[in-house]
């Protein structure tokens, strides 16, 4: 969109010197998303981008304080819908910290396992439409095809391939078999095989380099004050990881390390992305061998569904369960809670203030992706119009999460 | 800059490396499935269209109206009439899913006192009108008998109604030979 003005040609103002603004997205295939730049341009370096969010707005938010705790799980389905079942554990995480609910330790350790699994599809996503973005095409095709099997191994455990709905408040939808678990083992085995297919592909191939190495470099003072956290926090060289500092289901007693890179540009960011494959693949094998037999949903009757046996021959039970389903808990503990978790993309935390009812007074949700979105500016300052996309790659935005 | 990086670089290894990689997968059985054509057998327990559970003994739906599948759906899509009949009995006159709000989140099945809402593991509906995609008592109980009637629904209800005493008994092993000790 050229801003045609026609004074400035009356007055004899050279136009090939111009600034030109232009308009890029909501409809664009390499925005992940619908999201709009607009892009003031100095011939081909970038003056200035200003981000334009919200056409994905729905009201997570909004629509949290009408419905139970136990109903909004499915809204966080639809908050980053590449990785739900990150966001599932979020989101439960959260609840049951304000509850108080002790969770039992076979469920902590197949949340680790869903949710390591929901990192590697997350990445693998993430790489295959980054180096589409980038014009390595083959890569894409390759990363879908482990996608395709987490996704079934997804639908095996909870029914559905994306908007998985698996977590409970104090538990899980239902347990995972011994042979799902099995199934499991076996894709970890295969999988580091396949990153160094990817590695293969790229790691060293120098178009991947040129339009890599150096590019969309952000520092790691810039990228503390920025907000930024994840891979894109990693790759400047900041050791942080909610999984370490804040240890949330059995992280800390997996052996696994936090995975940092240094020089802070999109190929560092890669680099962390990769290696983290391989971290999540041991977390996963590790908790499988660890593995404790066990009940999968937590005892607390005033916040977690009774047994279906007990409803039908105890009125208690019967009790419980009506209320807990028309009207949420009741004895919900007041007060403000803020928890975050380390989701595929960066830090996803849940701030509930509950007034004691059945539903939260409020829920704030601090996305990842709409902080990243944020210091897109400030990474692509400078830099050529043709690493925008990658820039926009490399952060790992979805807009899902990011407009809520 | 090495000899042996100047050799890499000219004769282009990296990228011989790669193609060596895509080479080989022409030699390996494709993974992709042509969908229409061939399909892949939906898994146990994939949260498809729903079915109202037909008692074997009378005939009729199992559902007793009490609404708790309508309270419990964050999309609001069920909608329940119910009257009183004879002898002072709860009536269902309609229960009816608008399947195009519907979110297919399985919670209206774990609510269930009764085991009268299952989710078939069938996923293939489409259609030209609203009217297709909603869902009344009769057509609810259809699907039951085209899709879960025998064995199979049996078996849907024993492992995916949950949470059942028997989540929460299983002790673990550690709490066990903590007991021993």
């Amino acid at each position: 969109m050229i801003d045609d003005n026609m004074n400035d040609r009356s007055e004899g103002v050279d136009l090939l010197s111009k600034e030109l603004t232009l308009n890029m997205g909501p409809q664009h295939p390499a925005t992940h998303g619908v999201l709009r730049l607009v892009l003031d341009l100095d011939g081909e370096t970038v003056k200035k981008i200003t981000p334009y969010v919200g056409y994905l707005h729905r009201g997570v938010e909004k629509l949290a304080e009408n419905r139970n705790y136990m109903q909004i799980l499915p809204l966080t389905d639809r908050l980053d819908y590449i990785s739900a079942m990150s966001n599932n554990i979020g989101y439960c995480t959260a609840v049951e910290k304000t509850f108080g609910i002790e969770l039992t330790e076979r469920t902590e350790y197949i949340r680790t396992i869903v949710g390591e699994m929901s990192r590697i599809a997350n990445h693998l996503l993430w790489l295959a439409t980054h180096a589409l973005d980038i014009g390595a095409m083959t890569v894409f095709l390759y990363c879908f095809r482990e996608r395709e099997s987490i996704l079934d191994l997804f639908e095996k455990l909870c029914g559905a391939r994306l908007t998985t709905t698996y977590t409970r408040i104090g538990g899980l939808k239902n347990d995972a078999s011994p042979e799902w678990l099995e199934q499991v083992y076996k894709f970890t085995d295969d999988f580091p095989s396949r990153v160094e297919q990817y590695e293969t592909l790229i790691d060293q191939n120098r178009i991947w380099l040129r339009r890599t190495k150096g590019i969309g470099y952000i520092s790691p003072e810039d990228a503390i004050n920025w907000g930024l956290t994840g891979p894109v926090l990693r790759g400047s060289g900041v050791n942080y990881d909610v999984r370490k500092t804040q240890p949330y289901g059995v992280y800390d007693k997996v052996k696994w390390e936090v995975q940092t890179a240094q020089n802070g540009d999109i190929y560092d960011r890669y680099r962390v992305r990769m290696e983290e494959f391989r971290q999540s693949n041991s977390i996963i094998r590790q908790c499988i061998e660890q593995i404790p037999e066990g009940p999968i949903i937590s005892d607390a009757h005033k916040y977690v569904l009774p047994p279906k046996d007990r409803v039908l021959n105890d009125m208690e039970s019967l009790i419980h369960h009506f209320v807990l389903i028309t009207k949420g808990p009741l004895t919900a503990p007041k007060g403000e809670i803020y928890v975050a978790t380390e989701v595929p993309k960066g830090e996803l935390g849940f701030h509930i203030v509950s007034d004691g009812e059945g539903r939260p007074y409020r829920m704030r949700v601090r996305s990842p992706s709409f902080v990243h979105v944020s210091a897109l500016p400030k990474i692509c300052q400078g830099e050529l119009v043709a690493d925008v996309i990658a820039n926009i790659g490399s952060i790992d935005i979805v807009l899902g999460e990011c407009d809520r | 800059m090495t000899v042996m990086d100047l050799l890499k670089k000219i004769f282009l290894v990296e990228i011989l490396k790669g193609m060596a990689v895509t080479l080989k997968q022409f030699f390996t059985p494709a993974v992709t499935r042509q969908y229409p054509k061939e399909k892949r057998e939906p898994f146990i327990g994939s949260r498809g269209l729903h079915a109202l559970v037909r008692d074997s003994n009378s005939g009729k739906e199992k559902c007793v109206g009490c609404g708790l599948c309508a309270a419990m759906c964050p999309s609001e899509c069920i909608h329940i009439y119910t009257s009183e009949g004879d002898d002072n009995e709860k009536v269902v006159d309609r229960y009816e899913i608008d399947l195009l709000r519907c979110v297919f989140c399985g919670l209206c099945v774990e609510a269930c006192p009764y085991a009268a809402l299952v989710q078939t593991e069938h996923f293939e509906y489409s259609g030209y009108t609203r009217a297709e995609f909603y869902y009344t008592k009769d057509r609810l109980l259809e699907n039951w008998d085209k899709y879960m009637a025998g064995d199979k629904g049996r078996k849907y209800i024993d492992l995916f109604w949950r949470p059942r005493s028997s989540d929460f008994e299983k002790k673990s092993k550690s709490e066990q030979d903590r007991s021993k000790a």
